[in-house]
């Protein structure tokens, strides 16, 4: 009677672990792609600081105080003047104005 | 109605409408006010003269692609009435230096209309803006492949492409029309520059051709190196350009003390420059803003970069060309300013 009890306690562990693993899984993965959003995020912004300072570092500084829709407006001003790709003035677009 | 007048009346058509446009997108994109000013002096031989100058640069993006962009100078001339005695008086010089649309059709080709500056070399492109160029006074050489007014009115393909990681290439082809219209002036010409960047060595070299198609019908080749090594703060940039009227070089060294305490310290924001050049006339051909005879100068310059955006310079220069050897001084200070437009929409993510 006691075993059988156990069993059932047991069981009802398992089924009460299974659900509670099942029911983490869509959280866990949604953590695991904003994990992955904010570390492409990041990778982009790394990626951005060494585009940055192998282009724009040649003549001048970062900009200080410049906002995300006024960092658009500056680094189209200078892909066209300092010979930059489009894919460097999107990283560093990620990097003066994340 | 001529080709060049059809052009600019075609641009100044063409930009109001796509400055109407940019307010569809004024919640994501705010245009900005960019530009230097600044009071330079100079003594050229022991005649002294000073420059109030303003440039201000306007740069209007319209979404993801297109980019509206303008520089003006705006500068008076103050000097003494018989050069070196007498009292001073001044003059006030405006000029259009580009108005220009950009398109980036992809990421390696942008598509440029309107007034450009010149791309030969890159000194016109990237150096004359007072706040970047490191000594005041342009080189001899200058007026290669950039007579008259150092722009050009016409079409312009231009871009920067990745081969490997560690290596791009860079090119620009252009075509004017010859103009004489105010602000608008430009010549007949077409030309073109290719050169490769390392960026992870910062050494650029490349190469210029122009052919002026009125006139002399006559070609200019030039060719630069820029070398901005990560292991020292050191600038060095150097040029090469010939004509039929002459050639010359000019190479400049500026090494900033930032080992002194960093970037920011003292000594750190100090930048002694130094820049030797060459000239060799060819042919005489009066008013083609080379010197008149074989010349050559070796520049002395120190720059002090302060908070918020403003330069000291300062700068001895000897020149030797035979009958006018001078010494020439400069003074100056600048100042870089960048802001939002005003009046503007307020940005969505701004």
């Amino acid at each position: 009677m006691k075993l059988r009890t156990n069993l059932y306690a047991l069981a009802l562990l398992l089924l009460s672990c299974v659900a509670a693993v099942n029911s983490a899984r869509p959280q866990q993965g949604k953590n695991l792609k904003q994990g992955a959003a904010i570390k492409d995020k990041e990778d982009d912004a790394a990626e951005g600081a060494r585009r940055f300072a192998a282009n724009c570092g040649r003549c001048h500084q970062a900009p200080e105080d410049i906002s995300a829709s006024e960092a658009k407006a500056v680094v189209r001003h200078m892909r066209v003047r300092a010979m930059l790709t489009g894919e460097d003035e999107r990283l560093i677009l990620k990097f003066i104005a994340p | 109605m001529g080709f060049s007048k059809f052009l600019s009346r075609c641009f100044l058509a063409v930009v109001p409408v796509l400055f109407g446009a940019s307010q569809l997108y004024a919640q994501s994109e705010v245009p900005i006010l960019s530009g230097g000013m600044g009071i330079l002096r100079e003594t050229d031989g022991g005649a002294t003269f000073f420059q109030p100058i303003i440039t201000p640069v306007l740069a209007v993006p319209i979404g993801d692609r297109w980019l509206i962009e303008t520089r003006a100078d705006l500068r008076g001339f103050y000097s003494r009435e018989d050069g070196t005695s007498g009292p001073y008086e001044g003059q006030f010089f405006s000029t259009l230096e580009y108005a220009q649309v950009d398109y980036n059709a992809t990421s390696w080709l942008t598509i440029t209309g309107g007034r450009f500056l010149t791309p030969f070399n890159m000194y016109n492109e990237r150096l004359t803006p007072i706040w970047i160029q490191n000594l005041q006074d342009a080189p001899f050489i200058y007026s290669i492949g950039n007579s008259g007014t150092a722009a050009n009115l016409g079409g312009m393909a231009r871009g920067a492409g990745t081969i490997r990681p560690d290596l791009n290439f860079l090119y620009t082809v252009y075509f004017s029309a010859a103009s004489n219209v105010s602000n608008f002036e430009s010549e007949r010409q077409f030309g073109g520059r290719w050169g490769v960047f390392l960026p992870q060595k910062r050494l650029e070299v490349g190469a210029s051709y122009q052919r002026l198609l009125q006139g002399q019908h006559m070609n200019s080749e030039g060719a630069y190196v820029s070398w901005q090594p990560y292991r020292a703060p050191l600038d060095l940039k150097a040029e090469y350009a010939h004509a039929p009227d002459g050639q010359g070089y000019w190479i400049e060294a500026a090494y900033r003390l930032s080992q002194f305490g960093g970037a920011y310290s003292l000594l750190g924001r100090l930048a002694p420059v130094v820049r030797v050049e060459q000239f060799f006339r060819l042919q005489a051909e009066p008013g083609d803003g080379l010197p008149g005879r074989n010349a050559e100068r070796v520049d002395f310059g120190l720059n002090y970069y302060l908070p918020h955006a403003v330069r000291l310079n300062a700068s001895y220069a000897r020149q030797l060309e035979h009958g006018a050897n001078m010494n020439v001084w400069n003074l100056g200070i600048t100042y870089r300013f960048l802001f939002p437009m005003p009046f503007w929409p307020k940005g969505g993510n701004g």
